[in-house]
């Protein structure tokens, strides 16, 4: 949200899901697949239209779950490579997402999440932040979430879900939603050639004599050869965590807390500005990945105000990681909208208002 | 150093059941790599779940153990990575004509340079006896115990109107003509289906004695160019052909991109200043 003084470029005004496929681009990814669905078909159309042009390939696949399962093929083979898709489209690729989880294979899948549940509405949600930070699929697995607040970090965030995914082996995610996809703000491009390729040893590249026989599976049939995989990938989210980012706002002297991620960090930030103008000391805390969460920040900082209050574009799905962040030391209270509609900063306003003079009631 | 068989076989030894049509299928998949002198270095092999999809584990090859149904995709991705590659997708009949069934067409229209080998044993033998796609009318299965009341599904029908661009029946217990026609899938440029024909000795439906009986190789002057003479043997029953059914020569996954490269390049850039090959070598 801040501005980045350092960046350097020129400034272009460009969608969201268009800003990330160009970043896709200048990440030199060597492959996408992928398959259309709104509220995300630009990334897709974007690059059948530019790729042929510059590098890589591009394919549309016949369904999401062909597309993630060539992901997983490209990724084994050490490629670097990208898919994307919106909500049901994301559902479809949840057993694929495992495997590639488990196998230990570096990719990124940009999910612009729409209203759910079902085929639901096209317009954005937040919907899937269960599916995105708790793994998603079967098993004990965890992506990579990143969640962007701005076009500038929808182009961004795949280089950062690249690095991250390159470095852990891990596939990454990059959680947005329909509005973040649809709407257009300046922004300045990555550097092309800026994201160092990896060394892939362990891919299925074709081996000179010298090189070990390289079985990509996620398949280990016995249990104590199981346990100790599901170790190892556990040590891995362990050192994961120290990736975790956030950004504060109006934090430093703040009573009242709004927690609030990619487009609902937004309103939220307008919320604060309002909060302020009536003399009520809000912040807010914008976790940039969801997943590694701020769990400890979150703890510090329970230390310090009244309440917290998780702003969402669902029923409320962080607001259980904010709870659980706090350890009961103050109350966390929840706003949100569902099914495709989105809180306004009045809304939450109104929400905290509410919430005061409730607990002035209680002390009355 | 003159390969051997040896070359072809995995440190991982396969743990199908005593007697299983796979076995001899794994050694003609091994003799046809070492007749062409494929180096092993060079072959990825992707599988499905299931029996047959244990395979490329045995292989002395990359491999990449995919999810059930998606061998095709999957080794679509590894192609698209690495075209310079021998990209095998073996699965069987659950795999390939059940839950994955679609992917084929697709992979088909693209003519993925890639060898889909599709073993079929009409059972589903790693989850130990439930009806397949393939398994005959009225047949008892674990989950037919009143016998299949649904249609077997017709596989090499299925390939030709999908236009797959290289389609071959195989008799899994005739070591000899399996590794003939596997040879020429693998020479063959484009997408091949060889589709195997192997016995569950478990879950017994096909035995080796009653394949030997109803199988009859295609006869000798078959035009593997004409789709519908194709098509007739395909649908005959009695005999059951096993060979090559048809084979045609179309432009592949590969070179479908470069074309599309070469004409955007060509409108803009007034040349192929880009070429497919470029891009591939400089992440390889």
């Amino acid at each position: 949200m801040k501005e980045e003084k350092n960046k350097k470029g020129e400034a272009r005004l460009m969608k969201g899901n268009e800003a990330l496929a160009e970043a896709a681009i200048r990440a030199d990814i060597d492959a996408y697949f992928g398959y259309p669905i709104t509220p995300q078909s630009e990334i897709l159309e974007y690059l059948e239209r530019e790729i042929p042009k510059r590098h890589g390939l591009v394919i549309q696949a016949e369904s999401e779950v062909a597309s993630i399962n060539m992901i997983y093929g490209a990724a084994g083979a050490g490629a670097r490579v990208m898919t994307s898709s919106s909500s049901p489209g994301i559902s479809l690729m949840q057993e694929g997402l495992s495997y590639i989880a488990s196998a230990q294979l570096p990719c990124l899948v940009a999910n612009v999440v729409r209203g759910g549940p079902g085929l639901g509405t096209i317009q954005p949600s937040q919907g899937d932040y269960f599916q995105a930070v708790k793994g998603g699929g079967h098993g004990d697995y965890h992506l990579i979430v990143l969640a962007p607040a701005s076009v500038q970090e929808m182009a961004d965030f795949v280089f950062d879900g690249f690095r991250l995914a390159e470095k852990y082996r891990n596939p990454a995610m990059i959680l947005t939603d329909g509005a973040l996809g649809q709407m257009m703000e300046k922004v300045i491009l990555p550097e092309e050639g800026s994201l160092k390729k990896v060394e892939t040893p362990w891919a299925t590249t074709g081996k000179p004599a010298s090189r070990d026989h390289n079985i990509i599976t996620s398949l280990f049939i016995q249990p104590e050869k199981m346990e100790e995989v599901n170790h190892e990938l556990q040590e891995k989210y362990k050192k994961i965590q120290s990736e975790v980012r956030f950004e504060e706002i109006q934090i430093k002297d703040a009573e009242i807390v709004l927690v609030a991620f990619g487009l609902s960090s937004r309103i939220c930030q307008k919320t604060v500005d309002l909060a302020r103008e009536k003399g009520l000391k809000v912040g807010l805390l914008r976790p940039i990945t969801l997943y590694p969460f701020p769990f400890k920040r979150l703890n510090e900082l329970a230390e310090q105000v009244n309440f917290m209050m998780s702003v969402e574009m669902n029923a409320g799905q962080m607001v259980q990681d904010v709870k659980l962040a706090v350890e009961g030391k103050v109350p966390v209270y929840f706003k949100g909208r569902m099914g495709g509609m989105i809180p306004t900063p009045e809304d939450v306003l109104e929400e905290i208002e509410s919430v005061l003079d409730n607990e002035k009631v209680l002390q009355d | 150093m003159k390969k051997t068989l040896q070359d072809y076989k995995s440190i991982i030894e396969p743990v199908w059941c005593p007697g299983c049509g796979d076995y001899g299928i794994l050694v003609s998949i091994q003799r046809a790599l070492l007749n062409l002198d494929i180096d092993p270095e060079n072959i990825v092999s992707v599988s499905g779940i299931g029996c047959s999809g244990r395979l490329s584990h045995f292989l002395n090859t990359y491999s990449l153990h995919g999810t059930h149904g998606r061998a095709v995709p999957t080794a679509l991705g590894v192609k698209a990575a690495h075209p310079e590659l021998t990209v095998f997708a073996v699965g069987g009949d659950g795999d390939g004509l059940g839950i994955g069934g679609g992917h084929i067409a697709h992979a088909s229209r693209k003519n993925v340079d890639m060898n889909y080998l599709l073993i079929d044993n009409q059972i589903y033998g790693l989850t130990k006896g439930q009806t397949s796609p393939t398994s005959p009318l009225g047949v008892k299965t674990k989950t037919s115990p009143h016998g299949v009341f649904e249609d077997t599904l017709d596989a090499i029908p299925i390939f030709l109107s999908y236009d797959v661009s290289f389609v071959a029946r195989a008799n899994g217990v005739d070591p000899k003509s399996l590794t003939q026609i596997l040879m020429e899938a693998i020479s063959h440029k484009g997408m091949s289906i060889v589709y195997i024909l192997s016995p569950c000795r478990t879950f017994p439906l096909l035995d080796a004695k009653g394949l030997k009986a109803i199988l009859q190789p295609l006869p000798e002057d078959h035009p593997t160019d004409n789709k519908m003479v194709a098509l007739e043997r395909a649908y005959s029953d009695q005999p059951i052909y096993t060979g090559i059914f048809y084979q045609v020569q179309k432009p592949t996954l590969e070179d479908r991109l470069q074309n599309v490269i070469t004409k955007v390049c060509d409108n803009t850039n007034g040349g192929d200043k880009y070429s497919l090959d470029k891009v591939l070598k400089s992440f390889a």
